[in-house]
């Protein structure tokens, strides 16, 4: 693997500069290479040998991206040659699909995609990369080699298939823990070496554009990476990072309390200041839209999405005293405060506060 | 490497109305996602698996794709359906038979549309399953963070592994509030296609060593067979402590265990060391020290094997040596105590029992005499009673339980007869009876025509023999009294022989003990086992005198340890000298046969390969001898 020299400084020294432009230009060869693989019928005349090397610059891409991705100058310096590449392809190849710095850490699997999408790949190649391993005992989570390669993920996807229809323990999954780590990792390095945090809330924007609308959607993600243990001072930084960013998006937020199950709201509340009190807010908030249909005899969530029952808001509630016994006095004492500013009658249906405080008392 | 191999069968080929019925179950699988259905498909694999494979060979043999289609125009739809289901998926080799027959209808030059569509399905279905996610969050995420697939699924694998492995034993069954566990079984049923997953292999080795708590909620069937199968074949990735839990839930594996043990402690070649260093290896002792039922079957296949072999020196040895790991392993977990051997050795006789198990190391070397022969004259009144029993009611047809098994038990406690033979050298005509009994009873347990007695005649004659011959006294020792020595050792009309083990035992204890030169010695012994060519046996012998005198607690002067150490160097170049001598001109000739037959170089080495596998040792002078030959040639 090509081994950067880079000062700490960020400036770029003599050799750095050359060993800069050999890593652009194996960036740029490899990019050429997926176009290859996805339009071409050059593909037809792939060896095994031949798919190993494919693969082999693929990784070295990925390796790439994982080391500098969050470096902004070399990040700046590689985009604008993926823009050049991209640009020249465009125009040999009318059909080419452009590849984005992103798309540099999944290259292998975009290179995949590709193959197989592309009816001239051989069947000797298709056939060498479902292989079936035959020893066992031997873990090859880290074994890179291309023989087998689809036939590994096809076994990893479908055992966890199995494994997640099995009744576990109420919390999130190990998708969600998985996922959460994976976040906050990628937010760690994003606010460590920039400094400024515009990378990060960049991707937390992109990321939540890209689930807009995908049910489950961002909340079990953000729970379980809130919930990761921080110990590091870059992790509490990334943690806190995403706490504000939480509470300036509302709609997020809403989603997050209404979503998850209110054990792990109250964890998260335990765990994060700043969780507990935007969540407190918010439950509050769900109060004073309530409205008391006559009809039912129940208060009901005038707002349309997301609503939430009565039943369960005081469900919210009574989870959260448990986890944060402290907090009880002191919400309380506030829907007193409210119930009297509603004229404090003790009469089911008039005020909110009132009846919230009946069902919440022991 | 990994293409299966396709087997002739003679079986008719699988019809569109099996293949129908098949399809049906399929559609069914994809419906439910119970605990049920999970049981059905564990139970249905092996099946399922023949099938594909005879589909395999049913499309390989037809001509072309279309024509496949034509005669069986479900399959496109079943074998789809397959590929969506995670067990088929999971698990390696259904996993490559449903690709086999997938490649298998790819047509390299398709014709007509039917083959041209078929192709374009194929990569679509293969595509899919690579690289299709189903989960958007997921997705999304690994996009905008530039996550490889591959890292992040068996990053997800290997976390639930870990969430469900601290989580088994969680669900507490209470009688009171109702029984509702049945996660150890789902999760066992879910797991079933995992098995051969190294990644999975803690969860499987947890579920293992689950402590059965609730009847309800045992390991399934479907698991415990899936697990033996794949023991038998060898590709089970599990752990120690995982492997003890399997023997203790399945007994058709712990059977395969002992057997195995069994096949390579008595292949050709094995030395006590070796043999004590398998046994150890093989974790049986551990197990039997920690579970007693797994003691008594692995004592009951002894049993077996030695009721038929009761000659066979090999075994006794590997059994005498499985007690002995046993009982070590044994003594590291408990105090010992009367009560739980009986447990261990619930047939033999318990007067016996404290007796035998007690090691010679662990009494002081005077009370070893008069321990012996409490022990001998014990076991010859069973003996007795025994016999008697059976004259005077001759239909008893029991036969001779209590002795056998006081025999076996003998056997089991060998340290014991060995420590007889040593003493034999130094006891005097008035004492020696009974560590002859002993002796001749430990190699002719079964008093059949009441040869005993004349048994006994001779091994009292075998010791006159030796202590003549090994006496200090200067007189010259006479060619024949060795002469008459060895000629006890061969078939006499009507009257069996002396076990040769006997002879060669005592005469080379007398070797080690004796106060002999050791050349003289070494000389007659050469003389007897030239003469008798007892190799193997003399070398075993030595073997596990040494192995007993090392052991902890054994005390042994330096002379001693010498002498054995010369005689079992002398007795290992003996024994390759005249069988290199012997196997070169066996070789020799099976090569020269081979040559005058004019076969080709190929069967040729195809002949010396089984020549070599023929005799099965570790001496690489044969190597030697051959390429030897094939330079003269």
């Amino acid at each position: 693997m090509l081994n950067v020299c880079l000062p700490p400084s960020g400036k770029t020294c003599e050799c750095g500069q050359r060993h800069m432009e050999a890593v652009l230009r194996n960036v740029a060869s490899t990019v050429e290479l997926l176009a290859v693989a996805a339009h071409s019928d050059v593909v037809s005349e792939w060896d095994e040998q031949t798919a190993g090397r494919a693969f082999h610059w693929a990784r070295y891409c990925e390796h790439i991206y994982s080391r500098f991705h969050s470096n902004h100058v070399i990040r700046g310096v590689l985009e604008k040659q993926l823009q050049l590449t991209s640009r020249g392809l465009k125009e040999a190849l009318p059909e080419y699909g452009a590849v984005t710095l992103w798309d540099l850490g999944r290259c292998q699997n975009l290179l995949l995609l590709r193959l197989l999408g592309n009816p001239a790949l051989p069947v000797s190649l298709l056939k060498m990369l479902f292989e079936t391993r035959r020893s066992a005992g031997v873990t090859d989570g880290d074994y890179d080699d291309v023989r087998g390669l689809c036939g590994r993920l096809v076994q990893y996807k479908s055992a966890c298939k199995l494994l997640r229809h099995l009744p576990g323990p109420p919390a999130l999954g190990a998708d969600a823990e998985v996922q959460g780590e994976m976040l906050m990792e990628r937010l760690e390095s994003a606010l460590s070496r920039s400094g400024d945090a515009r990378r990060a809330e960049d991707l937390l924007s992109s990321v939540l554009q890209e689930l807009d609308g995908a049910a489950p959607g961002l909340c079990p993600v953000i729970a379980a990476a809130l919930l990761t243990t921080a110990g590091s001072a870059a992790q509490i930084a990334a943690q806190d990072f995403l706490l504000d960013w939480l509470q300036s998006r509302h709609g997020v937020l809403q989603r997050v309390c209404s979503g998850l199950p209110s054990r792990l709201l109250a964890d998260l509340a335990k765990r994060h200041r700043k969780f507990r009190d935007a969540y407190c807010r918010l439950l509050k908030k769900w109060a004073s839209e309530m409205e008391y249909g006559i009809s039912d005899g129940e208060w009901v969530h005038a707002a349309a999405d997301p609503s939430v029952s009565f039943q369960k808001m005081t469900h919210h509630f009574l989870t959260l005293f448990e986890a944060c016994p402290s907090l009880r006095t002191e919400t309380e004492d506030e829907l007193r405060a409210l119930k009297v500013s509603d004229g404090g009658f003790d009469v089911r249906g008039l005020s909110v506060w009132g009846d919230l405080l009946f069902a919440l008392s022991p | 490497m990994t293409e299966l191999q396709v087997q002739q069968t003679d079986e008719s080929s699988p019809n569109a109305e099996e293949l129908s019925s098949w399809l049906e179950k399929v559609i069914a699988w994809g419906h439910a996602d119970s605990l049920n259905t999970w049981k059905d498909i564990s139970l249905h694999s092996s099946r399922l698996k023949d099938f594909l494979q005879q589909l395999l060979i049913q499309i390989n043999n037809v001509s072309s794709t279309a024509e496949t289609m034509k005669r069986l125009p479900l399959l496109g739809q079943f074998l789809g359906r397959l590929c969506w289901n995670p067990h088929v998926t999971a698990e390696g080799e259904s996993r490559g038979l449903l690709f086999q027959c997938l490649w298998a209808l790819y047509s390299e030059h398709p014709s007509n549309a039917v083959e041209r569509e078929a192709n374009q399905w194929i990569r679509k279905v293969l595509c899919q399953l690579a690289t299709e996610e189903e989960d958007g969050a997921a997705l999304a995420l690994m996009k905008h963070l530039g996550v490889p697939s591959k890292e992040y699924h068996l990053k997800v694998l290997k976390r639930m592994v870990t969430i469900m492995q601290e989580n088994i034993g969680n669900n507490q069954c209470s009688r009171t509030q109702g029984c509702s566990c049945g996660s150890i079984r789902a999760a066992s049923e879910a797991c079933v296609p995992l098995i051969t997953c190294p990644e999975a292999s803690p969860l499987i080795g947890a579920l293992l060593q689950q402590p059965v708590t609730c009847f309800r909620d045992g390991l399934s069937e479907n698991f415990l067979d899936a697990l033996h199968s794949a023991y038998s074949r060898r590709v089970l990735p599990l752990e120690e402590l995982a492997v003890v839990s399997l023997w203790y839930h399945s007994l058709p594996s712990l059977e395969e265990a002992v057997l195995r043990l069994l096949e390579s402690a008595t292949a050709a070649g094995s030395t006590p060391n070796k043999i004590e260093e398998q046994v150890t290896n093989s974790l049986l002792p551990e197990a039997c020290a920690q579970h007693c039922s797994i003691f008594l079957v692995a004592n009951d296949i002894f049993r077996t094997v030695l009721k038929q072999a009761e000659k066979n020196e090999c075994v006794k040895h590997v059994f005498q040596t499985f007690t002995k790991c046993f009982l070590r392993e044994l003594s590291h977990l408990q105090p010992q105590t009367s009560a739980s051997l009986k447990a261990f050795f619930p047939q033999s006789p318990p007067s016996l029992l404290l007796p035998l198990l007690t090691m010679p190391s662990e009494m002081p070397q005077e009370a070893l005499k008069d321990h012996l022969m409490w022990v001998s004259s014990l076991i010859q009144q069973l003996a007795e009673e025994e016999e008697e029993e059976e004259e005077e009611d001759s239909r008893n047809i029991r036969g001779h339980h209590k002795v056998f098994e006081a025999w076996l038990l003998l056997v089991q406690c060998g340290h014991w007869v060995q420590v007889a033979a040593q003493l034999l050298v130094t006891s005097g005509p008035e004492d020696c009876a009974p560590f002859l009994w002993l002796l001749t009873f430990y190699h002719h347990p079964t008093n059949r025509w009441h040869h005993r007695a004349s048994q006994l005649v001779q091994a009292k004659a075998a010791w006159d023999h030796l202590c003549g011959l090994f006496s200090v006294a200067g007189h010259p020792r006479p060619a024949d009294r060795l002469q008459s020595f060895i000629s006890l050792l061969s078939a006499k009309p009507r009257q069996p022989p002396l076990a040769p083990p006997l002879a060669l035992n005592l005469m080379v204890n007398f070797a080690v003990f004796g106060q002999l030169p050791l050349s003289t010695s070494t000389e007659m012994i050469q003389k007897v086992v030239d003469q008798s060519g007892l190799w193997d046996e003399s070398t075993r012998v030595l073997g596990s005198l040494r192995l007993r005198l090392n052991d902890r607690g054994c005390v042994a002067n330096d002379r001693v340890r010498l002498r054995i150490e010369e005689l079992r160097n002398t007795m290992t170049q003996m024994i390759n000298r005249s069988s290199v001598a012997a196997v070169t001109g066996e070789i020799r000739d099976q090569l020269c046969a081979c040559l005058n037959h004019h076969l080709s170089s190929s069967d040729m080495s195809v002949h010396v390969f089984v020549c070599v596998c023929v005799w099965q040792t570790d001496s690489d002078k044969r190597y030697r001898a051959m390429i030897e030959f094939f330079d003269e040639k």
